[in-house]
């Protein structure tokens, strides 16, 4: 992980490194979040293909010129006007010119004669973000499609990446985006944002599906391991988008905690060799401290309000795992606490109660978690789950079941996981 | 020390398949190569097939181009040094532009 990939990059002027000319990492990819809002703001959501293919179009002139002629001097600014131009081509060239085309023509017109780098306009388009993540993750459409949605209109991947992160096929992810729009369309879901009447609840989807989008890429699974770190990144991004605006609200900024919380082990999940390491054998001084400084800081802003939500919990998780002197000291009372709690707050999430597990064994012996494990097992959403099995190898094994343990292990290399995680249960079973 | 140049072909709805994250690589790659050393020069061509001049039956005409029938098309010219064309193939071995399309090297005369 990079130093540009973990602060808030600014935008504007510093989109390049001014004296070596490098473009800021994952630029493009930023940067179509922006460019299509804007665009879609101006063009009506309506005409929101139109938007994703002028900054398309932005982005391949930049790819004919820039070895050429060398990179703008705001890149950034470079790809929104020309992005802007090509969308005024299309309309004026499109032969099918609806009543509203003129309307649009003379917005988009006047749009270009905002200076783009004023903080005038940089608000501007920071507003158009934010309404653009608030109709991809309208609480009217899937969960599969809001991610799909958000991930290719405001993240910037394409179906392609999208598709390797969730393990579908290209054909898959292009169809679910299809739908999405088509529903977008056809339940009028608008570019405004949310009033006070709505908030609340279109603010819960869009936290539900970064937090989704966050924990497809921070669960280890088969695939990518490029393309699933950069989903954690792109989740946290999108969650400091909210919690920078207006209508942050203590439950925003318990989210990003969460995500910055966990998201500065990830350096430290996985050694040299590629293998997994886990939480009480990670080299702390590989967690990356300016992510658990950000952690913390949104930690202290979200016990603001009165409400505490499930991600309230899971930070305040997170942040004992952190604060402990060292691995071997945490608190597992305390989390066992909080697990409690979070059972109480989410249902009773089978992935939580698993957690919850580990912390009563943690806390009353091996004996007692396994026997949490027991009730477990019948579940549906569980009963193929590799870290089910892997626990209660594990806790078989402390508890001098040997036989018992190589079997859970075995069993748990037939689930999914990732090549890690296999090589994981292969040295526990070797160490038999 | 003699001029090669190096004349890029490509089919440009080939760039439409990539990701952005993938355009910004390509173009780190190209404009990385395009501040070697012995490079002189680079140009983009416009972006439409130009026009072909020729005569038919004693009378000079212009036409739309392109001028063959691949899909295919120049987009941009390099001018870069080398002793000879050993030298030169070497030199272009490793262009990004092979990812995506073809390279004619032609040495010019000084």
């Amino acid at each position: 992980m990079t130093a540009a990939e973990l602060s808030n990059a600014p935008r504007g002027d510093a989109d390049r490194d001014g004296d070596t000319g490098v473009l800021l990492e994952h630029l493009f990819r930023h940067q179509v979040g922006r460019v299509v809002a804007h665009l879609a703001r101006v063009l009506g959501p309506a005409r929101l293909d139109l938007a994703e293919e002028s900054m398309q179009e932005a982005m391949l002139r930049a790819l004919q010129t820039w070895p050429y002629q060398g990179i703008p001097e705001n890149p950034g600014a470079w790809l929104l006007r020309v992005a802007h131009n090509s969308a005024i081509d299309s309309l004026r060239r499109s032969r099918f010119l609806d009543q509203n085309s003129g309307a649009v023509l003379a917005e988009l017109t006047r749009a270009t004669s905002i200076a783009p780098g004023a903080p005038s306009f940089e608000e501007q388009l920071r507003d158009d973000e934010l309404r653009m993540i608030f109709m991809c993750c309208h609480p009217e459409i899937a969960r599969d499609a809001r991610v799909a949605l958000s991930l290719k209109i405001v993240g910037g991947f394409s179906v392609r990446e999208i598709a390797s992160a969730f393990l579908a096929d290209d054909a898959a992810i292009a169809q679910r985006l299809v739908r999405a729009k088509r529903q977008l369309r056809e339940r009028r879901v608008t570019l405004d944002l949310p009033g006070a009447a709505e908030l609340d609840q279109r603010l819960d989807s869009a936290l539900e599906t970064i937090y989704f989008i966050f924990n497809e890429g921070y669960a280890a699974h088969e695939g990518e391991d490029l393309i699933r770190r950069d989903l954690c990144f792109e989740a946290l991004r999108l969650g400091r988008l909210l919690a920078a605006s207006s209508i942050a609200t203590p439950r925003v900024h318990a989210l990003v905690a969460v995500i910055a919380l966990q998201a500065a082990r990830l350096p430290a999940r996985i050694d040299e060799a590629g293998d997994l390491i886990l939480l009480e054998d990670q080299d702390r001084a590989r967690w990356d401290q300016r992510l658990i400084a950000e952690g913390f800081h949104h930690f202290d802003l979200s016990i603001a309000g009165e409400q505490v939500s499930e991600y309230h919990v899971q930070a305040a998780i997170a942040a004992t795992y952190t604060q402990a002197a060292n691995l071997r000291s945490i608190d597992w009372p305390a989390i066992l606490d909080l697990y409690d709690q979070l059972l109480a707050i989410s249902g009773a999430s089978p992935v939580v109660a698993l957690n919850r597990a580990v912390a009563v064994a943690k806390v009353h012996g091996p004996a007692e978690g396994l026997a949490e494990i027991e009730t477990l097992r019948g579940d549906p959403q569980l009963r193929d789950y590799y870290l089910l099995l892997a626990v209660r190898g594990h806790l078989l094994q402390e508890l001098g079941r040997p036989e018992e343990a190589a079997v859970c292990w075995s069993a748990a290399l037939e689930c999914r996981c990732s090549e890690p995680e296999r090589r994981f249960l292969r040295r526990k079973l070797a160490g038999i | 020390m003699p001029q090669y140049m190096l004349a890029l072909y490509d089919d440009p709805s080939g760039w439409k398949k990539l990701s952005p994250e993938e355009m910004q690589k390509s173009l780190e790659k190209y404009m990385a190569w395009g501040k070697r050393p012995y490079v002189v020069t680079g140009k983009r061509l416009a972006a439409d097939l130009g026009r072909v001049l020729r005569s038919t039956n004693g009378k000079p005409r212009a036409t739309d181009g392109p001028y063959s029938e691949t899909k295919e098309v120049m987009g941009g010219i390099y001018l870069i040094e080398a002793k000879d064309y050993d030298e030169a193939v070497e030199r272009t071995l490793d262009h990004p532009h092979l990812e995506h399309g073809t390279i004619e090297l032609r040495q010019l005369y000084s």
